[in-house]
C-alpha cells in the first residue's frame, strides 16, 4: 500500500495544498463571520458586568477590570421603568404570565387543527388549510387597528358582564388581550407545523384506536399527542421565541401601565432621558429580557429526539 | 341463517362506484378470504365490515344483527392491520390492553387478559417492551394479541403476512391458520396472495374490479373456476389458458391447439362439457393446469380422460420438489409440471399427457367458463 501511495503523493501535492487554502479561507471567512455576529453580544455582556466609571474611561471591548453584578441586581430590582423605580422584575413576571398561556394555547389549538385537517377530513378542508396559512403572512402592522377594536368592543363587553354576572372573564384585561391577539396570530403557523407532521401520521393507528373504541379526543390525547413530541417542541420553541419577543403588539395593547410585557418595559429603560445614561444596566435589563429565549432552547433542545415513531409500523 | 352476512353491499366515492354489489356469507368458525389484484376494493370491503368506512346501500349482519349503522367499537369485531398499527408510545401490555382500557374493564381483570393472551401466543417475555423494541415477527405477534384479547365474534385481518419475509410468513401463515383451528373464531382475512388464500380458507370470495368474480371453497376455486379471471388469478405457477379451436365430428369433440410449424395437436374429448357442442369449430380458451399436463408415466392412473401428444420442449425448470417444462402451444408458453426426476431435455420433441378430465374451456368473447 505504502509504495504504491508514495509516488503518488509527490504528483498530488500541489493539489492538497491548494484544498488545505481553500479550507483555511472558507474556516477563516466563517470565523471571522461568526466573530462579526457574536460581538455585540460580547459587548453587552462585557458592558453588564463594568462599573459606570470602566465604561465612561475604558475600552468598549475590554474585559471588566473589577467584574460587579450590581449593574444586573439594579435591572432587575431597582431601575426606573418610566416613572417607577421598581427594577423590571416585574414586567419579566408579566411577560411570563402572558407567554406561558399564549404559547400552550395556540400549540395545542395548532396540534387540534393539525389532527382534524388530516384525520378527520371535511369537504374543503384545503381550503380551511389554505386560509389559515395565509395567516402566516399577514403583516402584523397591518392588522393593529382593526385588532385595536375588535379588543375595545371586547372590552365593553368585559364591562356589560361585570356588570351584569360580577366577572369579566378576563375580558378587556391587557394581558388577556395579549394571549387573545397572539394566539390568533400565532394559529397559522402552528396548524401548519403539525398538520405537516400529521400528514405523515399512520392513519391505521387511527382506525386501531376507533376499533378499539377510543372517542376523538381520547384519541387525539393518548395516541396523538404522545407521538408529537418532536413538532411539539419545534412549536414550542418557535412560538415562544416570537411573542416573548413581540414588541409590536406588546406596545400597541399593553404599552403603559401595569401589564406592559419585558419588552416594553426595556424599551422604556432604555429610553429614560433623565440623568445619566446607566449603560451597564440597560444591558443587563437587555439580558435579563433575552434569557428565557435562550433557556427554552437549552431545556427544550434536548428534546429534540428523532425516531419516536419507530415502531408504529414497519420499519 | 349464516354468521356473518353480506347483502347487497354498494359503496360509491362520488360517482365512482367502488363496490358494486356484494353478496357474500360466512358460517360461524369460518375463514373467509378475500383475495384480489390490488384496488379490487377487497380492503374497502374489510374497512366497511370494521365500520371504518361507510356503505352507500347494503346490510351487514353479524349473527343476525344488522352492523352496518353502528360505530367500529360497537360492531364487537377486531382488526389486525397490516401495518401492525401498535401504539408506539405504549408497551405492548398497554397496547394490547388499550381497547380494554377505553370500555373501562377494571385494571384487575385487564392484567387477567393480558396474561391469557400472552401465554397463548408467547409473548410474556414482551410485555414491558415498546413497540420499537421489537422484531417484525414480535410485532405481528402483538398485533394479533390486540385482537384476540377482545374475544370478538368476528376478527378482520387486513393483508397482515405482506410486510414480514417469505420464511416468517410460512411461520406465521401456519400460526394463523392453528390459531384458527384452536379458537374457532369466524375471521375475515384480506390478501394479494392467492397461496396465503387456498392454504388459510373456509372460503374465498375472488375479487375484481369491486365485484365479487367467484365465491366458493379454495377447491371449488381451483378446480371450477367460473372465468378466465379466476383461473388465471389462483394457482401457482398459473393455469395454462391456450387460444384452441373445437373440432372433431357429430358428438365427438376434439380440441385442436396450433403449434409452430408442424400439423396442430387434437385431443379427443370424452366427457366434455354439453355447452362445448355449440362451440364447434369455433375459438375457445383451453386451460390446463401444469399438474394436469406431465410426462406420460406420471399421469395420474385412474383419470378417465388423458390424451398423449408429442410436444416441443423449449425450457426445463428444476425446482427441486418438481420439474418444469415449458413448451409452445396456440402462440403461448404452456407449462407443463414433471416429477423431479423425469428425463426430460430441453429442445427436443417428447411425448406429454393432457389429464382433459381436469380441463376447463372459456367462452373467449365472454371469458366465462363453458359449461
Amino acid at each position: 500500500m505504502s509504495a504504491v501511495a508514495t509516488p503518488d503523493r509527490q504528483s498530488t501535492g500541489g493539489i492538497i495544498s491548494t484544498r488545505t487554502l481553500n479550507r483555511i479561507v472558507i474556516y477563516g471567512l466563517l470565523a471571522l463571520f461568526a466573530l462579526f455576529y457574536l460581538m455585540p453580544l460580547f459587548v453587552m455582556l462585557v458592558t453588564s458586568f463594568k462599573t459606570m466609571d470602566e465604561i465612561q474611561n475604558g475600552n468598549m471591548l475590554a474585559l471588566p477590570k473589577a467584574p460587579t453584578l450590581e449593574p444586573w441586581f439594579k435591572a432587575w430590582g431597582e431601575t426606573c421603568v418610566g416613572l417607577t423605580c421598581a427594577g423590571i422584575k416585574g414586567y419579566f413576571w408579566n411577560s411570563i404570565k402572558m407567554v406561558v398561556p399564549a404559547v400552550l394555547i395556540s400549540t395545542l389549538l395548532g396540534a387540534l387543527n393539525g389532527y382534524v385537517l388530516t384525520k378527520w377530513r371535511f369537504r374543503g378542508h384545503t381550503l380551511v388549510f389554505g386560509l389559515m396559512l395565509f395567516a402566516c403572512f399577514i403583516p402584523f402592522q397591518s392588522v393593529l387597528l382593526p385588532m385595536a377594536t375588535i379588543l375595545g368592543s371586547l372590552g365593553r363587553f368585559g364591562v356589560t358582564l361585570q356588570n351584569a354576572t360580577g366577572m369579566s372573564f378576563g375580558l378587556g384585561n391587557p394581558t388577556v388581550n395579549l394571549v387573545f391577539v397572539h394566539v390568533v396570530y400565532g394559529l397559522g403557523f402552528t396548524t401548519l407545523f403539525f398538520r405537516n407532521y400529521y400528514e405523515a401520521f399512520p392513519t391505521e393507528l387511527i382506525k386501531a384506536a376507533q376499533v378499539d373504541g377510543a372517542s376523538f379526543f381520547q384519541i387525539f390525547r393518548r395516541i396523538m399527542l404522545p407521538n408529537s413530541m418532536p413538532i411539539f417542541v419545534v412549536t414550542v420553541i418557535y412560538q415562544f421565541t416570537n411573542i416573548w419577543n413581540d414588541f409590536l403588539f406588546a406596545s400597541a395593547y399593553a404599552g403603559t401601565g401595569d401589564a406592559m410585557p419585558m419588552t416594553v418595559a426595556l424599551n422604556n429603560v432604555v429610553n429614560t432621558s433623565t440623568g445619566v445614561v446607566e449603560y451597564n444596566v440597560n444591558m443587563a435589563a437587555a439580558m435579563i429580557a433575552a434569557l428565557p429565549t435562550l433557556l427554552v432552547y437549552v431545556v427544550a433542545g434536548r428534546y429534540f429526539v428523532r425516531g419516536l415513531m419507530a415502531g408504529a409500523v414497519k420499519g | 341463517m349464516a354468521f356473518l352476512e353480506i347483502d347487497g353491499l354498494r359503496k360509491r366515492f362520488g360517482t365512482v362506484e367502488i363496490l358494486k354489489g356484494i353478496d357474500v356469507e360466512l358460517e360461524k368458525g369460518g375463514f373467509l378470504v378475500l383475495v384480489g389484484p390490488s384496488g379490487c376494493g377487497k380492503s374497502t370491503l374489510l374497512n366497511t365490515i370494521a365500520g371504518l368506512e361507510n356503505i352507500t346501500e347494503g346490510e351487514i349482519r353479524v349473527d343476525g344483527r344488522a352492523i352496518n349503522d353502528l360505530h367500529p367499537s360497537k360492531r364487537d369485531i377486531a382488526m389486525v392491520f397490516q401495518s401492525y398499527a401498535l401504539y408506539p408510545n405504549m408497551t405492548v401490555a398497554g397496547n394490547i390492553s388499550f381497547g380494554m382500557e377505553m370500555r373501562g374493564v377494571p385494571a384487575e381483570e385487564r392484567q387477567k387478559a393480558i396474561d391469557k393472551v400472552a401465554k397463548v401466543l408467547q409473548i410474556g417475555h414482551l410485555l414491558l417492551r415498546k413497540p420499537s423494541q421489537l422484531s417484525g415477527g414480535q410485532r405481528q405477534r402483538v398485533a394479533m394479541g390486540r385482537a384476540l384479547v377482545r374475544d370478538p365474534k368476528l376478527f378482520l385481518f387486513d393483508e397482515p403476512l405482506s410486510n414480514l419475509d417469505a420464511k416468517l410468513r410460512v411461520d406465521m401463515r401456519i400460526e394463523i391458520k392453528r390459531l384458527h383451528a384452536t379458537t374457532g373464531t369466524t375471521i375475515v382475512y384480506v390478501t394479494h396472495d392467492q397461496i396465503e388464500a387456498m392454504t388459510l380458507a373456509t372460503k374465498i370470495a375472488v375479487m375484481r374490479d369491486g365485484e365479487v368474480q367467484q365465491f366458493g371453497t379454495p377447491a371449488e376455486i381451483y378446480n371450477n373456476p367460473t372465468n378466465i379471471f379466476v383461473a388465471d388469478f389462483m394457482g401457482s405457477p398459473a393455469m395454462n389458458l391456450v387460444p384452441a379451436t373445437i373440432g372433431g365430428n357429430g358428438s365427438a369433440l376434439s380440441v385442436v391447439l396450433q403449434r409452430d410449424g408442424r400439423e396442430p395437436i387434437s385431443l379427443p374429448l370424452a366427457g366434455a362439457p354439453t355447452g362445448l357442442s355449440a362451440f364447434k369449430d369455433k375459438p375457445i380458451i383451453f386451460g390446463v393446469r401444469p399438474e394436469a399436463l406431465t410426462d406420460p408415466e406420471g399421469a395420474e392412473r385412474n383419470a378417465s380422460n388423458i390424451a398423449t401428444a408429442d410436444c416441443h420442449i423449449e425450457v426445463i425448470e428444476p425446482a427441486g420438489s418438481d420439474t418444469f417444462a415449458v413448451t409452445n402451444l396456440g402462440g403461448k408458453a404452456v407449462v407443463a409440471r414433471l416429477r423431479a426426476d423425469a428425463k426430460i431435455q430441453p429442445g427436443t420433441i417428447t411425448p406429454l399427457a393432457f389429464n382433459l378430465t381436469k380441463a376447463v374451456f372459456f367462452d373467449p368473447a365472454t371469458e366465462k367458463r363453458i359449461l
